[in-house]
């Protein structure tokens, strides 16, 4: 009996290698997607493109490649990434947000060897600039979020006072509100949190003529304008105009909070009222410029913008069928007919020009958001410190929170970057 | 005749030998690696480079924030540990008198322990909200606060409360490790203890301690460790934040690997750790050995 058990698993086992031979011309592509939010795994996995998905209805338009697609969440992509190229094992097609650190070590494609012509050009170009290292294209943007500032019209009009344009108005509207509700209502919300600190730093140097790079586009984040900014931020937290944590309550949580009446004012993505209204938040609102210091300053909003790339894999005999097969990804996933799908979905904005006339005929809010994406600052991230620069500014912000010294911060900061 | 005892000889090991083949896959082989990238260069998108000597270990060693983590290390495994253990022995000592209910209070005891860590810390976050937590709600209908209080005030405010929340999880642990120690005295003894004159805190003292101490030992043992390597309730309530200061050693090495790309250091903190661990762990053992064979 046991002889014909281990005969019977020897079989099977054979069987199981002949299996994986047999698969021959086939390429499969292995995907790593991020989760942005409740509706991509089921859009990507299960029944959400319209009761199909998109693995299996790109694998039937695309006989001959397979995809190994799996949807990671942001929380732990980077961990997962990371484990994978340490294992020598990275995925083919990669969607994160970062990829100047994957460029620098020669682990990414160029994005001509695979990304067909007339895809490429329908990419907005100011996108297209933002992945570029020593002029070569190293990413395609996937989609894009843009920011402003969003008010509660209900809580302004009961103070009786008008949206703030620059810092000082912002300062006496937030007295006003405290007065007002007796410290029941935060009236400006801050997130300082080491999941995006680094955006309320941008909030403020952007909009006080500052930044994180000079007008050379080097790594520069200990100016006098900056220094200006961070102590005008920590100064509201101090003051008592915000949000009591700001180094542990992220933008859910101040998204929450607006969402409950009991914030004025939040810096948030073009994507907030798809996140009030699933959470079936009512509350009036409009979304605003961000406060600017001084009345010169054009103000600024802040873009955000994820990426698609594609990774080396030297040891793959066929290069030219496997980058065709990249190229076939890129073209099905931004075809109007799927991608316009994707990008409403979650309520993000488009990439790619041809896109933009089905988006707007579904949703005319999204033209002016438009412009604003076209006005957008964005983080340097094709500058191989920037992880180091995001982490610096967070750790700068928390620091100055507990009482450091926001210049001597920057300086340590500023040395640190450079050294 | 003689192969019986060759049989002998051999067969336990063969029984051992599934166990020693995982632990050595799972766990020997794992701490080996750990041990060879805490002295190789790691790139920042993860790729392992050559033998760097020391070089990881030198950059912990002079990272500023280092010794602000160890601190919080320290209190956090002594404060955890140390009052879970006092509160943990009361709780069993509680549990194990003979009154109505008991079965009930045992089981309630156990809930903390037998719920996932993240979902406990992530509850806790709630409840210590400052603006829509349970705690406010409460105290605020039952008219104790007139207006909702800010439980997470300073950092170190919050440092305390995930102390708290960890004695509270690990209390039962201990109860039951200890429980199961008193079950298994002998009534005798105490009735031996109250004809010779013995009080409550003698009989304490000369009598339940001594003969619970293995128990206790073992679960203090465990709970170093545990404690020590306690990731789900700083990374819940405040991920370290603000700018290290409620890290313990086990975030602030995640972070460094995750958030900050520096994967050298933090797998030269994970050793660090690990040495910290055997040395905390086996001296407690060696000293609570010799106290028992006295």
């Amino acid at each position: 009996m046991k002889k014909l058990t281990a005969l019977l698993l020897a079989l099977l086992l054979a069987l199981g290698c002949c299996a994986a031979f047999a698969e021959g011309d086939e390429i499969t592509l292995d995907v790593i997607i991020c989760q942005y939010g409740p509706n991509t795994n089921d859009w990507f996995l299960g029944t959400g493109m319209n009761g199909t998905n998109f693995v299996d209805k790109f694998e039937a338009e695309n006989p001959g490649i397979k995809l190994n697609l799996e949807v990671v969440s942001w929380n732990d992509v980077y961990t997962e990434v990371s484990t994978r190229i340490s294992n020598n094992n990275a995925p083919d097609i990669l969607n994160i947000d970062v990829f100047a650190d994957y460029a620098a070590e020669g682990l990414l494609l160029p994005v001509s060897d695979y990304c067909p012509e007339d895809l490429f050009s329908d990419f907005f170009p100011q996108f297209i600039e933002q992945s570029v290292i020593d002029g070569t294209v190293w990413a395609v943007p996937d989609l894009a979020s843009a920011r402003a500032m969003w008010v509660n019209t209900d809580i302004l009009a009961e103070v009786g006072v008008e949206i703030p344009k620059t810092w000082a108005e912002l300062e006496d509207v937030s007295q006003a509100i405290v007065d007002f509700y007796d410290g029941e209502v935060y009236p400006y919300g801050m997130d300082m949190t080491t999941d995006e600190g680094q955006a309320a730093f941008a909030y403020f140097v952007w909009n006080n003529g500052g930044g994180f790079v000079d007008e050379e586009g080097k790594l520069c984040v200990n100016t006098d304008k900056n220094v200006e900014a961070i102590e005008f931020a920590i100064g509201l937290v101090n003051k008592g105009y915000t949000n009591p944590n700001p180094a542990t309550q992220t933008r859910y949580d101040l998204q929450d909070m607006f969402g409950a009446g009991k914030l004025a004012m939040v810096v948030a993505p073009n994507q907030l009222p798809t996140y009030l209204a699933d959470k079936d938040y009512n509350v009036n609102y409009v979304s605003a410029p961000l406060p600017v210091n001084g009345d010169g300053v054009t103000p600024a909003s802040v873009g955000v913008m994820d990426r698609v790339m594609a990774f080396r894999d030297d040891e793959y005999p066929d290069q030219a069928a496997r980058n065709e097969a990249i190229g076939k990804f890129l073209k099905f996933f931004y075809d109007p007919e799927n991608y316009v799908g994707w990008v409403s979905m979650e309520g993000f904005l488009p990439a790619v020009n041809s896109s933009v006339a089905a988006l707007v005929e579904s949703d005319p809010s999204f033209e002016a958001w438009l412009d604003v994406l076209g006005g957008c600052q964005f983080y340097p991230t094709a500058d191989p410190k920037w992880n180091d620069t995001k982490q610096g500014v967070i750790d700068v912000e928390q620091k100055a929170l507990t009482g450091g010294d926001v210049r001597t911060l920057l300086d340590e900061l500023q040395a640190k970057l450079e050294g | 005749m003689n192969s019986i005892p060759i049989r002998h000889k051999w067969e336990p090991y063969l029984w051992l030998l599934p166990s020693l083949l995982l632990m050595s896959i799972f766990v020997v082989f794992p701490i080996g690696i750990v041990f060879k990238l805490s002295m190789s260069d790691i790139s920042k998108a993860g790729i392992v480079g050559s033998w760097n000597s020391f070089a990881n270990f030198r950059a912990v060693f002079r990272d500023p924030a280092f010794g602000t983590v160890m601190m919080n290390t320290a209190v956090w495994v002594v404060s955890v540990v140390g009052l879970s253990t006092l509160l943990g022995f009361i709780t069993a000592m509680v549990l194990n008198q003979k009154f109505l209910g008991r079965k009930v209070a045992r089981s309630i005891v156990v809930f903390p322990w037998a719920t996932s860590l993240v979902i406990q810390a992530s509850v806790w976050n709630y409840i210590i909200k400052g603006e829509y937590g349970n705690l406010n709600n409460v105290l605020l209908n039952l008219g104790i606060l007139r207006g909702a209080v800010n439980w997470r005030a300073t950092y170190q405010i919050e440092f305390a409360w995930e102390c708290g929340v960890g004695i509270f999880v690990t209390i039962p642990f201990v109860a039951f490790t200890v429980l199961a120690g008193l079950q298994s005295i002998d009534e005798a003894y105490y009735e031996a203890a109250t004809v010779d004159g013995a009080g409550f805190w003698k009989k304490l003292r000369h009598v339940t301690i001594p003969l619970v101490r293995p128990s206790l030992t073992v679960c203090t043992v465990l709970n170093i460790i545990y404690v020590f390597n306690s990731f789900p309730i700083i990374y819940t309530i405040t991920k370290g934040a603000p700018a290290n200061k409620t890290d313990t050693m086990v975030t602030f090495l995640y972070m460094r690997a995750f958030y900050d790309n520096q994967k050298g250091a933090a797998t030269a903190m994970s050793v660090i750790g690990f040495a910290i661990l055997c040395v905390c762990a086996g001296a407690y053992m060696v000293i609570s050995m010799r106290k028992e064979e006295r």
